[in-house]
């Protein structure tokens, strides 16, 4: 018998705060992650927000200087890592096994502790702006800005602190989402039966896996200079190179940006179908589009250094290789086109926010394809154009989808519906606002207005299209409060969804809503890519199971979070240690022994605890 | 069922391009992209539009599409949606027809890459800029005295239809040279040399550039001018310089200030004199130069004292950071308003 490895007793209840804390159900990490995405979202708004209102009129004095870079960093930094990445997340937790056909991800415990290391490292960056140290030294962080020599504060500490820790959970999160797609998939769940959606989280896993390295050891060399006073960015006379941190940067940098899309791509691939009623056209060709953009992302980082001073061949092989990822990315904008035809759509608010995706995002596409012809680039780049550009991609893109994909599993993951009326209201004003935002910036960058500036001359002409873009900013931010309005209400008296209300063709679709800790009593067998549609092949109606035969599922345990806890606060050890030696070194030891201690825990723990076994046997 | 006027998607976009034409003209800034004054500003421009066009017209025929899809087939009570699964042909298709797309504007960029190449020619005017936490510092080599150094700072002096090759460098962080009317940005980097693509100004005048990567607290505030002079201006502009200032009479303001400058000398270099330091910006000539602070306040007399006197108060810059000293604790309002007054006689008259 195994003994109990742990200090404190296992909690068992099914609910109440300590439950979601030990919690290993990747449903409940999904929300978990939405949850937090959604907080941080709200945060990174505000943040916006305070920027629009110091650049609604010229050489405003609202904010200061280092609080509007602070809040530009923190806006990039936090839409990122702390809103687009976990809100993909927790698509794939809640998601991915109830598509397949699965009752939890392949490692349960690891996915608990990616969360509590997101949660954490998220928290520790933030803190510092209780001590005063608010990043502000850009979300790319360049070197040598970055150096003691030049950031006088722990802000940047911070921010590279923090980022490591979100990194490790994002690493382990990869491979988990990896062996669970490739090893847990039900009988008849072929690679090519599987919904788009695990698809691109099967992409977006192995790009976490190969992207997130070149940004730890970038982080990692930076960390060493700033902590130990290496020499791999600041002291350029001794032959450091600041150029080494862009390369670093952003080989990690632009499969990031597929790592933030992709996902959406998988969301609205799957939504089409639903709400045209009718199979998705071209599949084979979606899939490979995107596993084809997965691998050329790899391919075309310098343009984002264009203006560097490369010279002509790598900016002639760039500019290729970029303008070469327009393809893939065109194929499945077009078949995504061809899936409406012949169709019977209705116009859903989860279909509304998927046709809202597939336009902006393709307005954000060709506006990239300006940026590959390098001379154009030297124009645009750092200029609101290029502003514009990524909001199109990426609030138009991964914001929109992401939209689409809360309003399409909403009934799935709470039992309830979300208001339509409500939600077309969400649509339509977040779409004005946008737009209103975003499309009036690509004519602030042509008339040269660059980006990260806190004000700007009133001679430069900037004024009237900023006041535009402000406007726009609080429309959007309507509809954000307008979209929370809805969450709450549908969470307490939405209407009753039932298994299936979109008449859906996919498996999760075939349980109850919101469906049981163990997902599928019964491990269906798949014969076809629409198992709910394909009447001959719709073998998937779970047979009724007796109350006492539940299947067996890992009990909860707190491990992963104490563990996620320790190494957060080694790295706040860390930061203490520079002002206070004897403090830090006693946190970060204290710290790392309960680390150890958690990890012995981890491993010699049980799936089951022992009374549970007793009451199966 | 709703009929759709026949827009010509060519047409629709040419009637759109050019109320983008016209919002753009409406939006005089002195930064505009789409209102070339040099040869290379112009060779940009070409391609811009060009790339504009051809995403144009692909996004409206897509939007049109899209529109005319959803409005086609909207669900209708008793019409079942085709089961089509995909077609080969058209799948091949559209991933060739981007390609032939990409190919249109591939080629005028790998051309304009090649037609780039950095070979100078024997009448190109070098100039090296430096730049420094926030401010830029332009050097010419074989212009100064005895066929030294030119040294200026914030305010760059070019003579019209000569081409300039600028090499870039930086003395702290990376920052990036912009004048967006008269060539594309290049960045520059402590430790590495940059060139900018060589560029010869079309008119006489006075054009914006700013500094276009983030360099830290005052970012914002990292601005210069470029003056494109006839060149016989541009040359009595460089003798000027070297020439140093004229006798002051004693007794006035200016004299006074001479003097006074000593306290700036430390920092500041004005040629011809005895300051000579190189830490802050070459002074030389200050009463031709249009802004105060790196093209930032107009130089008027009472901006000039208000920046010598507290320069904090119209730059943010952080503690403990390398950067002029404020001066309205030290120096009374008399002893600046003399050093203002001294900067300002240094004109090339």
């Amino acid at each position: 018998m195994a003994a109990n490895t742990g200090i404190l007793r296992r909690p068992l209840a099914p609910s109440g705060i300590w439950a979601w804390m030990t919690t290993v159900d990747h449903k409940r990490i999904g929300v978990l992650y939405g949850v937090t995405a959604f907080f941080f979202f709200m945060l990174g708004g505000m943040e916006a927000l305070v920027m629009r209102v110091q650049l609604a009129s010229a050489e405003s004095t609202i904010v200061s200087a280092t609080t509007f870079n602070a809040m530009f960093t923190m806006h990039g930094t936090t839409m990122v890592f702390m809103v687009v990445m976990p809100a993909g997340a927790a698509f794939f937790n809640f998601l991915v096994p109830l598509m397949i056909g699965a009752r939890d991800v392949a490692f349960p415990r690891l996915n608990a502790f990616s969360y509590w290391l997101f949660l954490f490292g998220a928290l520790l960056m933030n803190f510092s702006f209780f001590m005063n140290a608010f990043p502000d030294m850009g979300w790319f962080g360049y070197a040598p800005l970055t150096s003691n020599e030049f950031t006088i504060s722990n802000a940047t500490d911070y921010w590279v602190l923090g980022l490591l820790i979100m990194g490790i959970g994002t690493t382990a999160a990869g491979f988990n989402f990896v062996v669970t797609i490739l090893n847990m998939r039900a009988p008849g769940m072929t690679l090519m039966r599987m919904p788009v959606f695990v698809w691109m989280t099967l992409v977006v896993a192995f790009l976490i896996i190969f992207a997130f390295p070149p940004l730890t050891i970038a982080l990692t060399f930076l960390l060493f200079d700033r902590f130990f006073d290496t020499n791999f960015f600041s002291d350029i006379g001794a032959g450091s190179d600041p150029l080494l941190w862009q390369h670093l940067f952003w080989i990690f940098g632009h499969p990031e940006v597929y790592i933030l899309i992709l996902p959406s791509m998988g969301i609205v691939s799957d939504v089409l179908p639903t709400f045209t009623r009718k199979p998705l056209f071209g599949y084979t060709m979606i899939v490979f589009a995107g596993a084809v953009i997965g691998f050329l992302g790899f391919g075309v980082w310098a343009h984002h250094m264009f203006t560097t001073g490369l010279g002509p061949w790598a900016n002639a092989a760039f500019a290729a290789t970029t303008m070469a990822i327009a393809v893939p990315t065109g194929v499945k904008i077009f078949n995504w086109l061809a899936t409406l035809y012949g169709g019977a759509i209705q116009f859903k608010t989860p279909m509304l926010f998927t046709l809202g995706f597939i336009s902006m995002f393709m307005l954000g596409g060709l506006s990239g394809v300006m940026h590959a012809v390098v001379p154009v680039d030297s124009q645009q780049s750092d200029t609101y154009f290029i502003v514009a550009h990524f909001h199109y991609v990426l609030f138009g893109g991964a914001i929109f989808g992401i939209t689409s994909g809360v309003y399409y599993w909403f009934p799935k993951m709470t039992g309830r519906m979300m208001s339509e009326p409500i939600g077309k209201l969400h649509f339509w004003l977040m779409l004005i606002g946008f737009n209103l935002t975003f499309m009036p910036m690509h004519i602030l960058g042509v008339i040269g207005m660059p980006r990260r500036i806190y004000t700007y001359a009133e001679d430069m002409g900037f004024e009237p299209l900023n006041q535009m873009v402000s406007a726009g900013a609080f429309v959007i931010a309507l509809s954000i409060i307008i979209f929370t309005i809805n969450i709450v209400r549908s969470v307490r008296q939405g209407e009753i969804a039932g298994d299936n209300p979109w008449g859906a063709a996919t498996l999760e679709w075939s349980i109850s809503s919101p469906p049981h800790h163990y997902n599928f009593a019964v491990v269906p067998t798949v014969r076809s890519q629409y198992p709910l549609w394909d009447e001959d092949a719709n073998v998937v109606t779970p047979p009724a199971l007796p109350a006492h035969e539940e299947p067996i599922m890992p009990d909860p345990s707190y491990w992963p979070i104490v563990l996620a806890f320790a190494i957060t606060m080694v790295a706040g050890g860390l930061i203490i240690w520079q002002g206070h030696a004897i403090a830090g070194l006693t946190v970060i030891s204290s710290m790392g022994l309960l680390g150890m201690r958690s990890i012995f825990g981890w491993v010699l723990e049980p799936m089951e605890e022992e009374q549970r076994v007793s009451v199966h046997h | 069922m709703v009929r759709f006027p026949k827009f010509s998607t060519p047409l629709l976009t040419v009637a759109l391009m050019v109320l983008l034409l016209a919002v753009l003209s409406a939006c005089t800034s002195p930064q505009n992209t789409f209102d070339p004054k040099s040869d290379a500003a112009d060779s940009i421009l070409t391609l811009y539009i060009l790339v504009t066009v051809v995403a144009s017209i692909v996004g409206f025929a897509v939007l049109a599409a899209m529109v005319w899809l959803l409005v086609k087939y909207r669900a209708k009570p008793g019409v079942p949606a085709k089961q089509i699964h995909g077609n080969n042909k058209l799948e091949i298709g559209w991933t060739i027809a981007p390609i032939v797309v990409l190919l249109i504007i591939l080629f005028p960029t790998m051309f304009w890459i090649a037609g780039t190449a950095d070979n100078p020619g024997p009448n190109t005017l070098e100039v090296e800029a430096t730049g420094h936490q926030w401010w830029f510092e332009f050097t010419y080599p074989g212009l100064g005295p005895e066929g030294g150094d030119l040294i200026t700072a914030n305010e760059l002096v070019i003579p019209v239809g000569r081409d300039v090759r600028v090499t870039l460098h930086s003395d702290d962080v990376v920052h990036s040279f912009w004048v967006p009317q008269l060539v594309g940005k290049t960045d520059m980097f402590p430790g590495r040399t940059n060139v900018l693509q060589t560029f010869s100004a079309y008119e006489v005048g006075e054009y914006y550039g700013q500094c276009a990567e983030f360099c830290g607290a005052a970012h914002a505030l990292m601005r210069f001018r470029v003056h494109v002079k006839t060149t016989a201006d541009f040359e009595n502009w460089a003798t000027a310089h070297n020439a140093g200032p004229v006798a002051l009479e004693p007794g006035t303001a200016a004299a006074r200030g001479q003097l006074g400058f000593a306290t700036c000398a430390g920092c500041h270099a004005i040629s011809g004199t005895v300051a000579q330091g190189r830490i802050g910006p070459d002074l030389s000539l200050f009463g031709e130069r249009s802004t105060v602070a790196a093209g930032i306040l107009d130089n008027t007399d009472s901006n000039l004292k208000a920046w010598i006197g507290d320069v904090r108060t119209i730059k943010p810059i952080p503690e403990g950071a390398r950067f002029m000293p404020t001066f309205k604790d030290t120096l009374d309002e008399g002893q600046i308003a003399d050093i203002a007054a001294y900067l300002n006689s240094l004109t090339a008259e």
